[in-house]
């Protein structure tokens, strides 16, 4: 690698690290209002009646996929559908991030 | 002879007003082989992102996913095919044996 490249990679590097940072920052705010169902600890979805999902700790790529679903349509729920069709593609990318990083706090 | 007959209808009666039982998780394991290839074993999945983890998820939460896989209330070309063919059984069975095992997913009750 010469000095030149060397010094490009450090700087991608270095930029790459505090990109990540608001990233899982941003995500935590986005999560706020899923928190008045999904932070309820055994609170219930009515009509039909089932325990809402926990989804701290999910897998950051079905995440996504999910809320997706949702925006599109392809998944009816009226909530999750009014949540979804309110988020653009990175915040669907922040809340996923958010959400799955949360195992590893959850491990340590 | 009376008592015998009883005997004999009265289970029939039984699983005639209640055909479908609470779900059994030996039972759902049993039921589980293709839903291994790509939940894994327990629910925890093979490394790969795009799949949920099932393990330790709530029961009736995944009750209610499959139905809607079955019934296409959820558009999911893959898990409508796999879901199909699940009886009201099978469904509380497969529920029970993901929801009863031990994986990272929890409520966001610890992280406002």
């Amino acid at each position: 690698m010469n000095p030149k490249s060397f010094i490009f990679a450090a700087i991608a590097a270095l930029a790459a690290v505090p990109a990540m940072a608001v990233d899982i920052d941003a995500g935590r705010q986005l999560t706020y209002t899923c928190t008045g169902c999904h932070g309820v600890t055994g609170y219930k979805n009515a009509y039909p009646n089932y325990k809402v999902p926990l989804v701290a700790g999910q897998n950051k790529e079905y995440l996504v996929i999910a809320l997706n679903a949702y925006k599109n349509g392809l998944r009816k729920h009226p909530t999750m559908r009014a949540q979804g069709e309110g988020l653009t593609d990175s915040e669907i990318e922040q809340i996923a991030t958010y959400l799955a990083d949360l195992r590893t706090q959850e491990a340590q | 002879m009376k008592h015998l007959m009883l005997a004999l209808l009265l289970p029939a009666a039984l699983f005639s007003a209640a055909p479908v039982d609470a779900g059994n998780a030996e039972r759902g394991r049993e039921k589980s082989a293709i839903c291994q290839a790509c939940h894994g074993v327990d629910g925890n999945g093979i490394g790969m992102d795009m799949y949920p983890i099932l393990a330790g998820q709530f029961p009736d939460y995944l009750a209610h996913a499959m139905r809607a896989y079955k019934t296409g209330e959820r558009e999911d070309v893959v898990m409508r095919g796999f879901a199909a063919p699940l009886s009201e059984q099978d469904i509380k069975d497969l529920a029970a044996w993901y929801g009863s095992q031990k994986g990272p997913l929890a409520d966001l009750s610890h992280f406002k």
